[in-house]
């Protein structure tokens, strides 16, 4: 930690001492990403990448005008070049920054902690050689298995400074089963050590080869089981919508299962982090419950515009200004339902386990398509194999379609962290 | 490609060869610049700068990035001191040019411009090669589509009738269609360019792995990747491995003649190398497209409408799925054609066909051939490079509305 920290204060204190005296409020933020990334091919051929990202960004604001400058770099110098490149950007707009008061931390940074590369090679190793060549049906095409770890600071003029940290893990899987299409796995953790090999492998092995052959189903209306991975890009998608939507959702019929939180401080969900984008504390944000729509995520500015709650800004990354967007979601069961008590709710639908291939968005329309692999439910009872059914609607449909929960809650990491059970929607339209 | 004598690179190649770095095949220093500038009602409403620059390392099997493009970080990168690195510079990222400069006014419907430059250079077989690009003008629009252009030319996709306020759905099953050049480039995009990409050749997980010298397409239809072409995105005066820029003919009057690949593949193919491009400088270096030019031997002199059932005028994305030989083109604008007319626009749905059933369905091929500004940005294990294309109108069966 005492490296990074090093090297993230001495990028605020470049920044800050470039803008110093300048007339301005300002803020800086650093952000330092160290990742490791394992590919195995299905020829044993690996391949190591490792990465480090460094950058600093500046947002100021003075005299009615305002600007924004990112720049990468190994350090001191990254700073400068932000700052001095942000003052040449500054035109007529209005001040973005919060004001000191608000700004906060809700806990403490965690400890950096550098991804362990051999750790990583035999978590990939272990893996692949439970799906090895053989007697499974299946071969394992691709294997990829990422580590990785960031730390990131944000200074403003006004001496507030917060520090964070966070780390995650994830592998992903490409299976070919003997006939059939390919299966792409994804799991994630906080940690490597949270990434069971054993787990993995066969919950991947037996989801490849639940349904390798069978018709596409009719055009029809049908109740739908998402399975959490099939569920999670869906939540991030319906998240991203709700920020986005333009003009109160007050007609839009939401069910009462609906509970999604963003819950930034944590403990839930795959990412908590102390603060959020503009370096307000991380508090959770209720975005549905109750049957409604509750709040949406903001930045500063924007809540000062609509007259909402700021606090929803993130920065994935020092190359954009913070934005609202989700964080950390999750979706919590209430009730969570076993596997079988949800199949018992459906007459006649599907249970989609696998995903195939992102989530199709229409921002504008509000509408979505996912594709995955499913098994038709009849009267609560697996029926047939259907390697791939596309759902499609629209979102606004989606918020009132949920009817139940399960108590598999699984996270994933998307654009977003994401943490959900397997949801029951009612009467979605099978293409 | 040049040779820079004055920027010290082949002093740095030199002495990067010196120190015989276990296993290393190359170096990669890029720097990039871009600005953004967000519209709203067309005005400018905010400009944003970012300035990027960083190192990679490839050895056998392990490639390392780092930002940072300086003698530490890449000594670093490297496992050697910096003391054994001589100076060098790299060009100053440029000022930002003025969007007011190239465009007078914006229409409503763009959110944002963006302008980019870059330089990069690679250190290999003890000599340095700097790689120039064409700088890029990206359009941004309010519904989250992009266009690509080189700048200072803006891109000029559709032209952008206001949608009715229902759009009829598309009758679902086989169909005729016609599509508009912007549409044809991602057709071929996904139906040749991508499965002629020499990892996939090479792993044997392309349906053409094997097939040259067959006839893929039934059309007597020309495609060539060129990354010569410094007028279109994708264009380059020499690859990310420092290899010299050529025009490499993929498919010659429907018959496959050629592939795409970078050093390795290229050794294990039998074809000659060029086409690896890096996203970035944390992504190593792969076979992948640059500026497909599509071109027919015996073009129509106006789009068929007569023949066909829907005119398909832009597409959001394609998707090949290499396992099934599946193509997928997600139609955003399309029209019902009656009489050889536009009826209705068309709500947006997707086209899917297989490599087989395209390739045996190109009909017809018609004037005007036009550059395609969309999609632009070609992803691929999540990683984008800049493309262009110009292409022809096409009459196409053997495809089904979903």
């Amino acid at each position: 930690m005492r490296a990074a920290d090093d090297l993230l204060l001495a990028a605020l204190h470049s920044a800050g001492e470039a803008l110093a005296g300048r007339g301005v409020r300002f803020e800086a933020f650093a952000r330092l990403g160290e990742s490791l990334h394992v590919q195995r091919e299905r020829d044993g051929a690996l391949e190591r990448r490792t990465s480090r990202e460094f950058g600093v960004a500046c947002r100021v604001a003075g005299g009615g005008r305002a600007g924004f400058a990112a720049a990468s770099g190994s350090g001191a110098r990254a700073g400068r070049d932000a700052a001095r490149a942000a003052l040449a950007t500054m035109r007529p707009a209005p001040d973005p920054l919060p004001p000191r008061p608000l700004l906060g931390s809700s806990g403490s940074a965690l400890p950096f902690r550098t991804p362990d590369a051999g750790r990583l090679d035999a978590l990939v190793e272990d893996v692949a050689g439970r799906l090895a060549p053989g007697h499974h049906g299946l071969a394992l095409v691709q294997l990829r298995g990422l580590a990785g770890a960031s730390a990131a600071a944000i200074a403003t003029g006004e001496g507030f400074h917060a520090l964070a940290s966070a780390g995650g893990a994830v592998l992903e899987l490409l299976l070919a089963p003997r006939e059939g299409p390919w299966r792409h796995f994804h799991f994630a953790a906080a940690a490597l050590a949270d990434l069971d090999p054993a787990a993995v492998a066969e919950r991947a092995r037996e989801a490849a080869l639940l349904a390798t052959r069978g018709r596409p189903p009719e055009r029809q209306l049908a109740d739908v089981i998402l399975a959490p991975a099939v569920a999670a890009p869906l939540v991030a998608a319906l998240a991203q919508w709700l920020t986005a939507a333009a003009g109160p959702l007050g007609a839009a019929r939401v069910a009462r299962a609906w509970r999604l939180v963003d819950d930034r401080p944590g403990p839930a969900g795959l990412l908590p982090l102390p603060w959020d984008g503009e370096g307000l504390p991380a508090r959770r944000i209720e975005l549905i419950a109750g049957g409604e729509v509750r709040e949406r995520l903001a930045t500063w500015a924007e809540a000062q515009g609509s007259g909402g709650a700021p606090g929803g800004a993130v920065r994935p990354s020092y190359r954009h200004p913070p934005h609202a967007g989700p964080a950390n979601l999750v979706v919590l069961p209430e009730p969570a339902l076993r596997q079988e008590e949800l199949f018992a709710r459906v007459q006649r639908g599907f249970y989609l386990v696998v995903p195939a291939g992102a989530v199709r968005l229409d921002a504008a329309g509000g509408r979505f398509e996912l594709r995955a692999a499913a098994v038709a439910v009849h009267d609560g009872r697996a029926a047939a194999a259907h390697p791939l059914v596309t759902v499609r609607g629209s979102l606004r449909r989606l918020l009132g379609a949920l009817v139940a929960t399960g108590g598999d809650s699984e996270s994933f990491s998307l654009a977003c962290a994401v943490t959900t059970p397997s949801l029951l929607l009612r009467r979605l339209e099978i293409a | 490609m040049e040779r820079d004598e004055r920027s010290g690179l082949a002093e740095l190649a030199a002495a990067v060869a010196r120190e015989r770095v276990a296993g290393l095949v190359d170096v990669y220093l890029e720097r990039r610049a871009e600005a953004f500038w967000r519209l709203a009602g067309g005005r400018i409403v905010a400009r944003e700068t970012l300035l990027r620059e960083g190192a990679a390392v490839r050895r056998a099997g392990v490639f390392a990035s780092s930002d940072g493009l300086d003698r530490p970080a890449l000594a670093a990168l490297l496992g050697i001191t910096s003391r054994a690195l001589p100076p060098f510079a790299a060009p100053r990222f440029p000022e930002a040019p003025a969007l007011e400069e190239v465009a007078a006014a914006w229409p409503p419907s763009w959110s944002g411009v963006r302008w980019r430059w870059s330089w990069a250079a690679v250190l290999a077989r003890r000599s340095a090669v700097a790689i120039a690009r064409p700088e890029l003008a990206e359009v941004t629009f309010r519904d989250g589509r992009r266009a690509l252009a080189c700048w200072p030319a803006l891109p000029q996709p559709e032209l952008e009738a206001p949608p009715p306020a229902a759009p009829t759905a598309a009758r679902p099953g086989p169909t005729r269609a016609l599509l508009a050049p912007a549409a044809t480039a991602v057709l071929i995009h996904e139906l040749v360019g991508h499965p002629l990409e020499g990892d996939l050749l090479r792993r044997g997980d392309s349906p053409w792995a094997g097939r040259s010298g067959e006839r893929i397409l039934a059309a007597a239809l020309s495609v060539t990747d060129d990354p010569t072409r410094s007028d279109l995105p994708g264009g380059f005066s020499a690859d990310d491995e420092g290899e010299a820029a050529v025009a490499r003919p993929l498919v010659a009057g429907g018959v496959l003649v050629g592939a795409l690949a970078d050093r390795g593949a290229a050794q294990a193919l039998g074809v000659p190398p060029g086409n690896a491009r890096r996203a970035g400088v944390h992504a190593p270096p792969r076979p992948r497209m640059s500026n497909l030019i599509v071109a027919a031997a015996a073009p129509l002199s106006e789009p068929p409408r007569g023949d066909a059932e829907i005119e398909v005028v832009s597409v959001s994305s394609g998707t090949l799925e290499p396992a099934s030989g599946a193509v997928l083109l997600h139609v955003r604008t399309a029209f019902a054609l009656r009489g050889g007319r536009r009826r209705q626009r068309l709500a947006p749905f997707t086209l899917a066909g297989t490599l087989a059933s395209l390739g045996r369905g190109i009909l017809a091929t018609a004037e005007p051939a036009a550059a395609a500004p969309e999609p632009g940005w070609c992803g691929k294990d999540g990683e984008a490079v800049p493309t262009g294309a110009i292409a022809p109108w096409l009459l196409l069966e053997g495809v089904a509305v979903r």
